[in-house]
């Protein structure tokens, strides 16, 4: 907020001071879980990224894709996999929770906790479920 | 830093309403139902085809149906992507370099939408 | 685990406040400083420690965070009672704002262990050891925990609060049935406290701009009111990317009204309204 107020009848004629907010708020449930949707979302959005340029190489022909193939196989490349497929998860239940909001529903102080440990829970669960299904042969 | 003298209810009206906001709104919610089902099936194909050969890669992407969905997937995750990335900087960011920040963003999209559509279509048609 | 009421309160504190820099963001002059300690007096058995955030406007000084031990077999339950045994009996200088002390009026709101509340409904006992009390979050501050409202009253002001109509009073009232009245339960009720708006992160980031919880649910009291007849024009004031759309549904509102309202169900309404009327 960058509007002036300043203390009148103050010697000095200074700005008054900003109680503190994120740096003392608590955080619950509500706001915690709205920030890790805007973060995943964000990592997401690198990701997008990443399937242009998987896309690419693929398009670009077998030599140029198998190096790419090597980055994702290595565990650097797996690990950053891992990490994107929980954020993934966690964006889409979030988003899910949010598209049932924005039609009006779910917003009795209960409901809007038990969704949000329900979004928790079902990401880990999926991202669990995606990578045990994808170590199978054939995957 | 000069004074600002505007009354509380001048600064609290601003330039006034901007009288629209809905459709980018109406539009991330569209979007959004539109990326749940190509995520979806997206990720199951790729776990399907993780670890074959480039030859099977490409087999799989050259069907229509593939084509299809890839293209949509892509127009529906960019335009996503920058409704998405416009609030988070315009949430942030109120300096002068907003304005850049919001353009950039929004062309980097287009052109990277463009260069997946681009690549997809290159492994159909190519062969 | 699951918050049921907005008076229930957490029993697990997993993370006090968010893993940022103690003053990110913070002004030079907004900087907060080690303060006095007030030691209880003697003979005082059953002691509480308050950390109280202070600042005198007629001092050079920041703001700072004073230590007050209270007394408790001399004070009532509530921590406005021990905000007012404070000033009583140890510095009169404390300044806070109070009227009814049945969290009706809604003048002693505050932040009290990192949540809004009223403190005449908050028990001590509730509170932590020790407890800390800090103005009504991102706002100026006049002196001690007394928070400059105005811009607030601007923005509640900017959406015409009041009965907007051009059929002329008939010479009865204006007709309402039970149905249309009941639509206003939960929305009516609202004492303008703003701990919603104080502790909405977006109001924290965009508050020039974005009206904030208690305004909204206030504008959407007048959107349902059967009687008003201006709902195209307030919904045209509404709907901008920031007066009403920075709410992204964080919901920090509805779970630290004081009073159990539900300003998030309130705005996802209006953006519904603002939808249907274009549909």
């Amino acid at each position: 907020m960058k509007e002036q107020a300043t203390t009148p009848g103050s010697t000095a004629q200074r700005m008054r001071p900003l109680s503190p907010n994120i740096q003392i708020y608590r955080p619950q449930l509500t706001s915690v879980l709205s920030i890790t949707n805007r973060i995943t979302g964000v990592i997401l959005s690198v990701f997008g990224i990443a399937l242009v340029v998987w896309l690419t190489g693929v398009a670009a022909g077998a030599q140029t894709y198998s190096r790419l193939h090597l980055l994702i196989d290595s565990w650097f490349g797996q690990a950053v996999l891992f990490a994107f497929t929980f954020a993934f998860f966690l964006h889409l239940c979030g988003g899910i929770r949010h598209l049932l909001w924005d039609a009006g529903l779910g917003f009795e102080l209960r409901t809007i906790y038990a969704s949000g440990w329900t979004v928790l829970a079902a990401s880990v669960a999926l991202t669990a479920i995606t990578w045990l299904a994808s170590g199978f042969p054939g995957g | 830093m000069s004074k600002d003298l505007r009354s509380p209810f001048a600064r609290a009206v601003g330039l006034g309403s901007a009288r629209e906001g809905v459709a980018h709104w109406w539009a991330q919610r569209v979007t959004a139902i539109a990326l749940l089902p190509l995520t979806v099936w997206f990720g199951a194909a790729l776990i399907s085809i993780a670890g074959s050969d480039h030859a099977s890669i490409i087999h799989w992407l050259q069907s229509p149906l593939s084509t299809i969905g890839m293209v949509l997937l892509l127009i529906a995750l960019f335009h996503h992507t920058a409704l998405g990335l416009q609030v988070v900087i315009e949430d942030y960011i109120h300096s002068g370099i907003k304005l850049p920040l919001l353009i950039a963003m929004r062309l980097v999209c287009y052109a990277l939408a463009v260069a997946g559509i681009v690549a997809s279509l290159r492994i159909t048609l190519g062969g | 685990m699951i918050i049921e009421r907005s008076d229930q309160l957490p029993r697990v504190t997993l993370l006090k406040r968010f893993p940022v820099p103690r003053n990110f963001g913070v002004a030079q002059g907004s900087r907060i400083v080690r303060g006095k300690t007030w030691r209880a007096p003697d003979g005082a058995t059953r002691v509480k420690t308050f950390e109280i955030y202070r600042y005198d406007p007629d001092t050079k000084g920041n703001p700072r965070l004073d230590t007050f031990e209270v007394d408790l077999d001399d004070c009532g339950p509530m921590v406005l009672d021990a905000l007012i045994w404070i000033k009583n009996k140890i510095d009169p200088t404390l300044a806070f704002r109070r009227s009814c002390r049945e969290g009706v009026c809604g003048s002693c709101a505050m932040n009290m262990d990192g949540t809004n509340w009223l403190a005449c409904t908050r028990f001590i006992s509730e509170m932590g050891s020790p407890g800390t009390i800090y103005p009504l979050a991102n706002m100026r501050i006049i002196k001690d925990l007394v928070p400059d409202q105005t811009h607030l009253f601007a923005q509640y002001e900017m959406v015409e609060p009041w009965l907007r109509t051009k059929t002329p009073e008939s010479g009865s009232e204006r007709l309402q049935s039970p149905e249309d009245r009941e639509k206003l339960d939960g929305y009516y009720e609202c004492i303008l406290c703003f701990c919603c708006t104080s502790g909405c992160p977006s109001h924290w980031w965009n508050g020039d701009r974005f009206l904030g919880p208690a305004v909204l649910l206030q504008a959407y009291r007048w959107l349902i009111d059967s009687r008003d007849e201006a709902a195209g024009n307030r919904l045209d004031n509404l709907e901008d990317p920031f007066r009403l759309y920075r709410c992204h549904t964080i919901l920090n509102c509805t779970r630290t009204c004081p009073k159990g309202l539900n300003p998030g169900r309130a705005i996802a309404e209006i953006k519904k309204m603002v939808v249907a009327r274009r549909n």
